[in-house]
């Protein structure tokens, strides 16, 4: 097994001149030294935005809803665009570990750690949304199958939002878990290697006291592929079920078959545009080029065209559908989308999601670091406007132009959402700064095999 | 005399080769310690494959079955409510819409389930320390653990160990140096 | 129900204190905990001390962690005082009064007129207090139906800005000083032989006309003048000149086959339009059996709601007015070989077509005209009676009393003031500094006046002025009588005892007559004196008190209109006031629920604005929004523009009402007055005039539409067709849909809502569903009022409506024609389709929630806080909500309404539901919705449960009609009907079952409403092809 070399003509995914303990140093680095300036900026502008997102959802929760801009007609507004914004990004992860495991991508070891981190914080921030969205959010746990105060009145297993709570916190938890697993063995290294006694005991609490024995790492690995194995089918599952929370529903625009699959699609498209987006900066400020690198951004860029061109096919059977079906509601949904008062909306999404990844079919681009980081922003914001597109232009005309209204946001939602973005980078950088963002123990495995000097002496 | 001896390899190939001629020569091999997986070790120090897989199904399983009755007494048996004017007369009318939840609670027991088995089974908790013979078997060194039947033959198995590759050579008795 | 009431009230009245409501019986004790809880916002104490309080100032040396701590304690506060869940603390009554039983409601026969709107009433009381409005059966002139206005007027006795007692040059003195001070100056001012008056809006009450009677007998220098903001004097006097009569006619719609209008909104406004509005709707009802009826003409400038509802609708400039009367007058002149007036240019067509059809319609017609103008007026007595319409669609024998406002009289007594001749001035039931068009002048006249006195109920623009303040009672709160229609009387009885220190105007006019006496008795003496044969309870209990009216006896018109000709005084642009649903003249301005109901026709609250024709807009290039001055030869006003089809182009009209500077929190600053815009015209009030507009500011006024679109789309939403289709085919423009429907091997054509997946869920012993006849609604928000004041649904501003968070459970839909409409199969235009004609066809729309069999809301609620009953009823269960606001996204109607704040006991929304007293308005029956939960139509689901109890105790079943929503009940025309399925023969299964014009809104989405539509046909010769 470990003896057999990959064949020369791949390149090779680890450059450098690297040993066992050489990566070893390379990845602790983060973890043992001290945080750059870069770090700390960072830091503070998203530490900043954090708080000023509490500080407004805060004033929500004082205040009510109303603070937002929904009304009689849209119900929905900002609030679900992000938490579906944030669960589509979250899915990039998941995929990473589970589909990519199971595909036996190698390349997909430097990523998968960080990748996985990102879908764990993604669906923190996700998650805020569907809470603080009600009216009445410190009643949120009556969506638990509890028996209530009056007896046992339960909850509604037809309703979507009832398996939106199911599906996103088997999600989380499932991920929570695979993440954790994988971060044992790489724990137990930053164990081993602390030399203050506190640090050494706080990491040898958090490394679950880890020995690595080949029984364990019989197991270790057993659990790992079963885990992808039924994370697969749960990712797909999770934003086919947040589709639902539309595809199920009787408003034009978003009653639609096609949703699952094109949901899919988009959360892996933006997921792994923000793994990019994350990675480039990642690379640089904790100087991982020799782990990420070009290949691996050029591999995701490749995903990125594939899931990008689903998604655009996505939108243009939509309007076919529309057209085909000959229902004037959801013809004039379709119409309306395009041409009515939101159609900056809707030709901002077009140009980013479907335009702008083409650009990709373009080796130069494709490799070219900043070009990737530019597009990889754009995609950001082309899904975060498909999710808006999808729910506000859905809702402000539906079936009676009596009840057909605008929608604007206020800043106190705008906020929240910033503060979101905030929660997300701080946590991604104490995540930097605390854990090996790098699966170092996976990666050993590997380097003989695609290590760049080992490739030299293969030959 | 030491009951147990650590071979200390720098190499996981080299400690590859070393087992089986280790084993020839009747030497126990117990276990092996290493930074990362060594694929196809298993079988040198004749572990038996692992049924955790199987446990993980049990509970998804349990997972599925758990959510139709749930589904079933909620829904249909202990407070069944017209919402919608949807069918809750029998099961199979609803099903189609439990299936989501009935998916996410089985993947939610399999995965739980599984990760918490192998947990305890393998003794990793928060709270255990490990058992560390060497200070850089989770970064670039593989632990080899010989168990010692005869206490006398100690120093002569240690000699073997070495001459299969190891770079040195540890009693449990001893201090690390 | 309905319990006779004299003694009742009288126990617990308290003249000298002001009333209190406590808010628990520890404050009524004065519990010490109590008062310190009360001054504390969270009922448990916050950790403010260790955040805020000395410990932290004295370590201000972290400010880091405080930073963090003051995050960490807004949230904390922020949630907890959210979180805290309302307690609300009942008390027994100690001594329970006589006729109150706590949760049972008693009604009591009452009337309104406030001198603009009159009803009979049956007032709901809940442990004393009024809480409802609603119609009394029994009267011949509103047969228990209310307007929006009456409605509301409810709310206005518990309205805030009252004032608590009398007034002394602006400082409050018991009545015992008043009545003192008063007295002297009069005996003074009568020795002098000083000019006293009293100026009143019109008074239909014999006992206080017998009251002013007394009083001039005291005073013999007194002159008693009635004026109307709005004035029909013109009639009266064209009246007298044509037939020798000085009054107002009594009009039987009902009986009319052919209804001309001229700038007349008799739907709404006109003189008694509940009467109207029932009686024009009598002639609009179609069945299988009837299949017959009325043809409406309106030639009118602004787009009235009764215009709206016209068959055919003529706009004219008010300069073109008098042209088309007396071109229609000549045309049925000719015909009647009658002696013709002046020459006049009008739409011949329209005429000669109009003409036709009253000549054929002799005797079954009616032409009613709204303009102020003693010509105008007689050139219509002259066309109805060569129609020979008196003595059958008009009665000149039971005279209308609700006018009586003499211009003449106002304009003699403005120049006496304006001289300085008045000694002694009485305001009642009027707000002249307000209302007349030079209210200033009228304002600086006052102080050469020694004694003036208001009744007002606040200090209002004329009462601030006056020396005294002697506040009336509310009607709610007084003994009164009435005589709407000659014979026909009623009588009114209070229903609570007065809040304040107010005494009823007639009393205070007795005590100062030197006769005090208690209304009630004086009354009772009148009425012993009127009605003998007739005992004085039975009259209160009932309410209504009738003589059997004389059949009315044709009249000879001799009066001469040759000398009629059209006036020439065209302007380029003529500007015409008008009243709104709500506000109406402006006397209940500082009503919450009348400013909040929408226009009927712009759908606009909170607001009047100027009208204009979008032709003109286009040409002159005003913006909606735009502000703009209206000069007139003697005003000036400045107010925003409004681009509303259907307004005649060369016309602008503007709304009066608004622009209160005087009346309360509610009322003051909104809008603008356009009071200065009428004008004395040889001796008549007139209000239109020809008026320049200069664009002013080219800012974008935001108005709050509850309707920010404004045509169908081309979609069958409100189903229409044209009489003629509709006699050769019940169905027309309700053809049944029929959906290919594949059961295992046979294949069969079903309507949508017979196509279904499942087997239905057994329904219980009712069915309970509604019937919307939108050929007989008219639009006019009675219902909407109605609801709101059942269902203690909350107002909520200028500002939120704005954001289009208004909180009706019902709203009325209006929908323009536009000229883009798609033919029959073919697809429109959509961008074109938005644009409404400039001169479009009206439809209305009530919708409240349709109660779906297969309710896409509760599907997708999350915690089943809305699930449907075995009564075939959408429930929602308020205190399992969490607020997903799924359900409204899911409901295609759109009729679910989230409370985005807490509306109650919150100083931003500063209405009824913030102060004690307005809280006295709330129906018992339904709870106040808290913060964060929907909310919608119930089917006053509370009425339906009393039923069912009422039913139950007395062991049988309910009968058909035993009960009505609130909507149903009061609607003027009928439109609404309630009933249950599951009676075989109730109106309702009459309704459906035919199939003819009965549709369910958005049929194809097969959600199974329980509440259906009928199809609006219109009276024109045109088939949908054409």
């Amino acid at each position: 097994m470990s003896g057999n070399h990959e064949a020369v003509v791949r390149d090779p995914l680890i450059l450098g001149k690297k040993t066992y303990h050489q990566m070893t140093e390379d990845i602790c680095r983060p973890v043992e030294g001290k945080a750059n300036k870069y770090w700390w900026i960072s830091f503070f502008i998203a530490f900043a935005a954090m708080l000023w997102g509490f500080t407004c959802l805060a004033y929500t929760i004082g205040n009510g809803i109303g603070t937002w801009g929904a009304n009689k007609t849209v119900g929905w507004a900002w609030d679900i665009t992000n938490f579906v914004w944030w669960i589509g990004i979250g899915h990039a992860g998941t995929l990473i570990s589970a589909i990519l495991l199971l595909f036996r991508q190698r390349w997909r070891m430097s990523i998968n750690r960080s990748a996985e981190a990102m879908t764990i914080f993604a669906v923190i921030c996700a998650g805020l949304f569907p809470l603080f969205h009600t009216g009445r959010p410190w009643l949120d746990y009556w969506m638990l199958p509890l028996p209530n105060q009056f007896g046992s009145l339960w909850v509604n297993f037809n309703s979507p939002l009832l398996w939106d709570v199911f599906a996103i916190s088997t999600y989380f938890s499932v991920s929570l878990v695979f993440w954790y697993l994988g971060l044992l063995p790489d724990l137990a290294t930053v164990r081993d290697r602390c030399v203050t006694p506190t640090k050494r005991f706080i990491y040898g609490i958090l490394s679950f006291g880890w020995k690595g024995t080949a029984r364990d790492w019989h197991r270790f690995e057993e659990v790992s592929l079963v885990l992808a194995g039924l994370s697969t089918p749960l990712v797909l599952s999770v934003h086919t079920i947040v589709s639902f929370d539309f595809a199920t529903s009787i408003v034009p625009g978003w009653h639609t078959t096609i949703f699952p699959p094109y949901f899919v699609a988009g959360a892996i498209f933006s997921g792994f545009a923000m793994v990019l987006t994350l990675m480039i900066v990642a690379r640089k400020v904790l100087n991982l080029e020799e782990y990420i690198s070009l290949q691996h951004i050029e591999l995701m860029n490749k995903i990125i065209i594939l899931t990008g061109s689903i998604v655009g096919i996505a939108y243009i059977t939509e309007f076919f559908m529309a057209w085909y079906s000959g229902v004037q509601y959801e013809s004039y949904a379709f119409m309306n989308r395009a041409f009515g008062p939101y159609w900056w909306a809707y030709w901002s999404m077009m140009t980013c999601n479907v335009i702008t990844p083409q650009l990709f079919w373009f080796k130069k681009i494709r490799t070219s670091v900043m070009a990737t980081f530019i597009i990889s922003i754009f995609v950001n914001i082309g899904m975060w406007f498909e999710r808006f597109v999808i729910i506000v232009t859905s809702l402000h005309r539906d079936f009676l132009p009596s009840s057909w209204v605008m929608y604007s946001p206020t800043y106190i939602e705008v906020g929240i959402f910033v503060g979101t973005i905030g929660l997300f980078f701080t946590c991604f950088l104490i995540f930097s700064r605390v854990f090996p963002v790098i699966a170092l123990a996976e990666l050993k495995t590997i380097i003989k095999k695609t290590g760049n000097q080992y490739k030299k002496k293969g030959i | 005399m030491a009951k147990l001896i650590y071979g200390i390899f720098d190499d996981e190939e080299i400690l590859m080769q070393a087992i089986p001629v280790l084993k020839a020569k009747g030497v126990v091999c117990k276990d092996v310690q290493s930074p990362f997986p060594i694929h196809g070790i298993e079988p040198l120090l004749n572990f038996p494959r692992t049924r955790i897989s199987i446990a993980s199904f049990l509970y998804g399983l349990s997972g599925t079955s758990f959510a139709l009755w749930m589904t079933w007494y909620m829904m249909i048996h202990d407070w069944p409510i017209n919402i919608g004017g949807k069918p809750n007369f029998m099961l199979y009318l609803n099903l189609p819409a439990f299936i989501p939840v009935t998916f996410e609670l089985t993947v939610f027991c399999a995965a739980h389930g599984m990760a918490l088995t192998f947990l305890l089974r393998s003794k990793i908790l928060p709270g255990v320390t490990a058992p560390i013979p060497h200070p850089r078997i989770t970064d670039d060194k593989f632990v080899l653990h010989v168990d010692v039947k005869d206490e006398s033959k100690t120093n002569e198995i240690a000699a073997m160990i070495k001459s299969a590759g190891a770079q040195e050579v540890l009693l449990k008795s001893m201090q690390f140096s | 129900m309905r319990g006779k009431n004299i003694s009742g009230l009288k126990d617990h009245q308290d003249p000298k204190m002001e009333k209190k409501y406590w808010k628990g019986v520890e404050e009524l004790q004065n519990d010490a905990e109590f008062v310190r809880l009360k001054n504390n916002e969270f009922y448990e104490n916050l950790p403010l001390d260790e955040v805020i309080g000395k410990k932290a100032e004295e370590s201000n040396l972290t400010p880091r962690r405080d930073f963090l701590k003051f995050l960490g304690f807004g949230v904390a506060a922020a949630s907890l005082a959210a979180c805290e869940a309302p307690v609300r603390k009942t008390i027994p009554y100690l001594i329970r009064p006589e006729q109150i039983v706590p949760g049972i409601a008693n009604y009591y026969a009452s009337t309104y007129f406030d001198g603009y709107d009159y009803a009979s009433l049956l007032v709901k009381t809940r442990e004393g207090r009024p809480i409802k409005i609603e119609g009394n059966p029994l009267s011949s002139v509103t047969k228990g139906k209310v307007s929006a206005r009456v409605q509301a007027s409810v709310l206005s006795l518990y309205d805030n800005a009252r004032l608590r007692g009398p007034m002394m040059n602006g400082n409050a003195a018991p009545w015992t000083n008043i009545d003192k001070a008063i007295t002297d100056k009069l005996t003074a001012i009568a020795a002098a032989g000083g000019k006293i008056r009293i100026l009143s809006s019109t008074v239909i009450s014999p006992s206080t006309l017998k009251v002013i009677e007394d009083f001039s007998k005291k005073y013999p220098t007194t002159k008693h003048i009635q004026y109307d903001a709005i004035s029909c004097s013109a009639m009266i006097q064209a009246n007298k000149e044509s037939f020798g009569v000085s009054v107002l006619p009594t009009y039987s719609f009902n009986k009319a086959n052919v209804i001309v209008a001229f700038d007349c909104d008799f739907l709404l406004n006109w003189i008694s339009p509940v009467e109207y509005a029932s009686q024009y709707a009598e002639t609009r009802k179609l069945n299988s059996g009837r299949k017959e009826m009325s043809k409406h003409y309106q030639f009118e400038s602004a787009l009235s709601l009764t215009g709206s509802n016209a068959d055919v609708r003529t706009g004219i400039k008010p300069s073109q007015q008098l042209s088309y009367i007396i071109a229609l007058h000549n045309a049925i002149a000719s015909k009647a070989g009658a002696k013709s007036a002046g020459s006049a240019t009008a739409d011949g067509k329209v005429i000669e077509k109009l003409a036709e059809e009253l000549w054929s319609n002799k005797g079954k017609s009616l032409v009613v005209c709204g303009i102020n103008d003693a010509s105008a007026q007689k050139l219509v007595n002259s066309i109805n009676s060569m129609l020979g319409n008196y003595g059958s669609t008009i009665d000149l024998d039971n005279a209308s009393n609700l006018r009586k406002g003499n211009d003449a009289d106002l304009a003699m007594l403005l120049d006496e003031a304006d001289k300085g001749e008045v000694a002694a001035l009485f305001f009642y039931n009027c707000n002249p500094v307000y209302t007349l068009p030079n209210g200033e002048a009228f304002a600086k006249s006052m102080n050469r006046i020694d004694l003036s006195v208001s009744f007002a109920d606040r200090p209002d623009e004329t009462a601030s002025v006056c020396k005294f303040i002697c506040p009336d009672n509310h009607p709610l709160e007084s003994w009164s009588d009435a005589e709407p229609r000659k014979g026909v009387y009623s009588t009114g009885q209070p229903t609570i005892s007065p809040l304040f220190d107010t005494r009823q105007m007639q009393e205070s006019l007795l005590a100062w007559a030197g006769t005090p006496a208690v209304f009630h008795d004086y009354m009772a003496a009148n009425w012993k004196a009127w009605a003998p044969e007739a005992t004085w309870d039975k009259i209160i209990q009932d309410g209504v008190y009738e003589k059997t009216a004389s059949s009315p006896s044709s009249y000879s018109f001799n009066a001469d209109v040759s000398g009629i000709s059209e006036s020439k005084a065209a302007g380029a642009i003529e500007v015409v006031v008008y009243e709104k649903a709500g506000v109406g003249n402006g006397a209940q301005a500082n009503n919450p629920w009348l400013q909040e109901l929408p226009d009927p026709v712009s759908k606009i609250t909170w607001d009047n604005y100027l009208a204009v024709s979008p032709k003109d807009a286009r040409e002159k290039g005003w913006r909606q929004g735009n502000i703009v001055t209206v000069k007139t030869a003697k005003a000036a006003v400045n107010v925003p523009v409004l681009i509303q089809p259907g307004q005649t182009p060369g016309s602008v009209s503007i709304a009066l009402g608004y622009g209160r500077t005087k009346a309360g929190k509610t009322a003051d600053n909104i809008g603008w007055n356009a009071y200065p815009l009428v004008s004395m015209v040889n001796g008549l009030l007139s209000y239109s005039a020809t008026a320049e507009i200069l664009k002013t500011a080219d800012e974008d006024y935001v108005f709050a539409a509850t309707q920010s679109h404004h045509t169908m789309m081309g979609r069958a939403i409100v189903k229409e067709t044209s009489l003629e289709e509709y006699k050769k085919n019940p169905n027309a423009g309700n053809e049944e849909e029929l959906f290919e429907v594949k059961v295992g091997k046979e294949i069969s054509k079903k309507p949508a809502n017979e196509v279904t997946l499942w087997d239905e869920h057994e329904l219980g012993n009712h069915h309970w569903g509604m019937s919307i006849d939108l050929n007989s609604c008219i639009g006019c928000g009675a219902c909407v009022v109605a609801c709101t004041a059942e269902n203690n649904v909350p107002m909520v501003g200028k500002d939120e409506v704005m954001r289009s968070r208004e909180m009706h459970w019902m709203r009325i839909d209006r929908y323009y024609s536009s000229d883009f409409d798609p033919k029959e199969g073919e697809k429109g235009d959509v961008k074109l389709m938005e644009n409404p004609s400039d001169m479009p066809r009206v439809v209305f729309q009530p919708v409240m929630c349709q109660h779906c069999n297969h309710a896409p809301c509760e599907t997708v609620c999350p915690v089943i806080a809305t699930s449907h009953s075995s009564e075939g009823l959408n429930q929602m269960i308020y205190n399992r909500c969490v607020g997903t606001r799924y359900c409204a996204n899911n409901c295609p109607y759109k009729v679910r309404r989230f409370n985005w704040f807490r509306y109650s006991d919150n100083p931003k929304f500063d209405y009824n539901m913030n102060n004690d007293l307005g809280k006295m308005v709330l129906n018992p029956d339904v709870v106040v919705r808290s913060r964060g939960v929907m909310e919608k139509c119930s089917m006053c689901v509370q009425r339906i449960q009393e039923t069912k109890l009422n039913a139950k105790k007395a062991g049988r079943k309910i009968k058909d009609g035993e009960f009505n929503v609130a909507c149903a009940q009061t609607c003027p025309t009928n439109a609404i009907t309630f009933g249950d399925y599951n009676i075989p023969d109730s109106k309702i299964n009459q309704m459906w079952k035919p199939k003819e014009r009965s549709y369910h809104l958005l049929e194809e989405l097969n959600v199974q409403p329980n509440v259906f539509y009928q199809t609006k046909v219109r009276n024109i010769e045109e088939s949908r092809e054409a």
